[in-house]
């Protein structure tokens, strides 16, 4: 009798929950099956922990609990679109953040900022995301991002293959998407800004399965590194296909040869891989330590699938209660001025938010910030350990 | 020269993939004048039913090319199965009231089925197959080819070996002829058209099936997989022409070289440009495809 009793409570304890009006309803938007579901499901993963402390702590606004409204987006752009609309309608959400992909972001932020609701994208890239609603066109901008844009990325790719190692004939392989695409055109830009042009700049299509061509055509053009634009399988076959050719040359591209479908495809082949890491699953902190523990406690694994997606999720929500607790209203228009113009240091795993955003600036990591990862092992570890040494481990957006 | 001789050698390989696909189109062709537009998903689900075998032998101590082997009669069990739920559910109905659409309807709407099926098993992200032959590649004259690419090209040759020999040799296989002659006629003669037909469909989705963990350790398994090789496999089909054992061979050559040549010599943006154009070709100049004997339909 008495069991059941309980099991009501904690029935109407949840039903409550869930719909208590005085709580603050957030919401999260990402591929949580699908090709970018290591990713999605690692920012989802990091979102609930940081909700979970900061209900635990007390909530936010004197005691109201934040409520998360997850939804999968399976990186499809006509779905992210309907969960927009529906976190913003039916759900009322107070905030949203997620998304993984640039093209679901684009096609879903605009509602958002119709309605004047903030987002924080914390995983996309895409260079044109954080810049799409700029004022002095719009009246407000309301997207934010707590993740390293393409510009960055690109950027510090060309920077590392060129200047800091050396190379001089650099080939360029990106895959026919929008990401990689848009990618290339960054990376085009970034090497041009250094005088270099690349020796061969190759496509290929989203599931193909021989690369021979691409590949060969990079060899023979006397290429020196490999600069990549694509997502972890195609990735994978690029290194498989080197391996079969009989020809290694160091591959240097974006953050996603960090993904584990990349890492675990191309096994041995996938050493030496390099990309722009913000945060690397090492405790160099003591607030990054806390976070690898609790993460491996909460979900029962000892490799994060994603540990970019994962910390940058957690911090985006420190971000936003931050944001909340300081406009003393769950309103998105007060929420938004808050981020603005945050008078409170958030304490991240990425980094320490110190006035992250302003009314022209909604990026909150810049170029010094991430360092370069390798993997090895199938882990992805530090490329230059030195970048993560000392006073070096906590990289801190310079005050403009 | 040595990079031609490359790009052809990679362009044989993935040739003879789409050539294993083609033959099933060809197989249910000649029974019965149809296709099973799930051609590509029988593949899909072929290798990733493969793929739960193989890690299931592995994790019984077997070595990587013993396991592999000891899978392949369990998925090709598996493909003669799935082809004739194929034919069962969406095929032999169709026939029965002669419906000229009514089967690619269906057969499409299986291979849908079959993939959210997939989706929902086995998840959507592609996993790694193991390679049941050594991964480095070995340098043969000019050109590096690794072990499993060999393996390809002689198992898809195998497989059609055995198929064609069963069909001209066995009493099964002559009914099988007979049917792809003369259904009516057979029927006459006392051959059970209908259960040929089933027949032909199982054998189709066994090649698929085979297929599919042919290439496998070269690529990744995954829900999507299926979808570009089926597509690929039908431009064969069209190009080689659907009556011709030989045809389909030349056909996946002939497209899977064309499209490593143009990746090089033109842009790997146009990769899959060449292929569809020569596909619009033989449809303008020799409808029946290259290979094809020109049939005349009696209305």
């Amino acid at each position: 009798m008495n069991k059941w009793i309980v099991g009501a409570a904690a029935m109407a304890a949840l039903w409550t929950g869930a719909a208590n009006a005085q709580d603050v309803k957030i919401g999260v938007s990402g591929p949580f099956t699908g090709g970018s579901a290591s990713m999605g499901v690692s920012m989802r993963d990091g979102v609930k922990l940081a909700v979970d402390e900061i209900n635990k702590a007390g909530g936010v606004l004197g005691g109201k609990k934040i409520v998360l409204i997850e939804r999968d987006d399976e990186a499809k752009n006509e779905l992210g679109v309907q969960i927009a609309q529906e976190l913003i309608n039916k759900e009322q959400v107070s905030a949203t953040v997620g998304f993984i992909n640039t093209g679901v972001s684009l096609a879903s932020q605009r509602f958002y900022q119709e309605a004047e609701i903030p987002v924080i994208n914390n995983v996309s890239t895409g260079t044109l995301i954080a810049k799409q609603f700029l004022p002095p066109d719009h009246k407000a901008n309301y997207i934010f991002r707590t993740s390293a844009n393409d510009a960055i990325q690109s950027g510090m790719i060309a920077q590392e293959a060129i200047t800091r190692q050396g190379f001089k004939k650099p080939a360029i392989l990106a895959d026919s998407t929008n990401y990689g695409q848009l990618g290339r055109e960054d990376l085009t830009k970034a090497l041009a800004a250094m005088d270099v042009k690349p020796v061969a700049v190759e496509k290929f299509n989203i599931g193909d399965t021989d690369m021979t061509a691409q590949v060969l055509k990079a060899k023979e053009a006397g290429a020196d590194v490999i600069l990549t634009y694509a997502i972890g399988p195609e990735l994978a076959q690029i290194a498989n296909a080197m391996a079969k050719l009989g020809w290694k040359v160091p591959m240097i591209g974006s953050w996603t040869l960090s993904m584990a479908t990349f890492i675990d495809t191309a096994g041995a082949n996938g050493d030496g891989a390099m990309m722009p890491q913000v945060f690397i699953q090492l405790p160099t902190t003591p607030k990054r330590k806390a976070f690898i523990e609790a993460y491996q406690a909460a979900y029962k694994v000892d490799r994060m699938p994603s540990p970019v997606s994962a910390a940058q999720g957690y911090d985006s929500i420190y971000l936003l209660a931050a944001a909340i607790n300081q406009a003393k209203s769950a309103e998105g228009k007060k929420i938004r001025e808050a981020l603005e113009n945050l008078q409170t240091k958030v304490e991240g795993i990425v980094t320490t938010y110190d006035k992250p955003f302003s009314a022209t600036d909604h990026e909150a990591i810049t170029a010094n910030i991430p360092v370069f990862g390798l993997v090895k092992g199938g882990r992805v570890v530090p490329a230059h350990p030195e970048d993560l040494e000392g006073d070096t481990a906590l990289r801190i957006k310079p005050k403009s | 020269m040595d990079i031609l001789a490359q790009l052809v050698v990679s362009g044989i390989t993935v040739g003879m993939i789409y050539a294993v696909i083609a033959f099933g189109y060809q197989l249910t062709f000649a029974t019965s004048e149809t296709l099973n537009f799930g051609q590509g998903e029988a593949l899909m689900v072929g290798a990733l039913v493969g793929l739960t075998t193989i890690n299931f032998l592995i994790g019984l101590n077997l070595g990587t090319l013993s396991a592999y082997l000891l899978m392949l009669p369990v998925i090709m069990a598996f493909g003669l199965l799935q082809g004739s739920i194929v034919e069962f559910l969406g095929v032999r109905k169709a026939i029965a009231i002669k419906s000229e659409a009514g089967w690619i309807m269906a057969t499409i709407a299986i291979g849908i089925i079959i993939k959210n099926l997939a989706e929902n098993i086995w998840g959507r992200d592609a996993l790694k197959f193991p390679s049941p032959l050594a991964e480095a590649s070995l340098q043969i004259g000019p050109v590096r080819i690794q072990p499993m690419e060999i393996a390809i090209v002689v198992g898809a040759l195998l497989l059609m070996l055995a198929v064609e020999l069963f069909n001209r040799r066995s009493i099964y296989g002559k009914a099988v002829v007979a049917t792809a002659n003369d259904r009516d006629a057979a029927g006459l003669m006392g051959i059970n058209t209908k259960s040929v037909i089933t027949f032909s469909y199982a054998l189709s989705s066994m090649a698929a099936a085979f297929a599919g963990v042919l290439v496998a350790p070269i690529t990744l398994t995954g829900a999507s997989m299926g979808a570009v090789l089926g597509l690929k496999a039908f431009a064969v089909a069209i190009i080689g022409g659907l009556s011709s054992g030989i045809g389909l061979i030349v056909g996946g050559l002939i497209l899977g070289i064309t499209e490593n040549l143009t990746g090089y010599y033109i842009s790997s943006g146009y990769k899959d440009v060449p292929g569809l154009v020569l596909l619009l070709l033989v449809l303008s100049l020799k409808p029946s495809g290259l290979f094809g004997k020109a049939t005349i339909k009696k209305v």
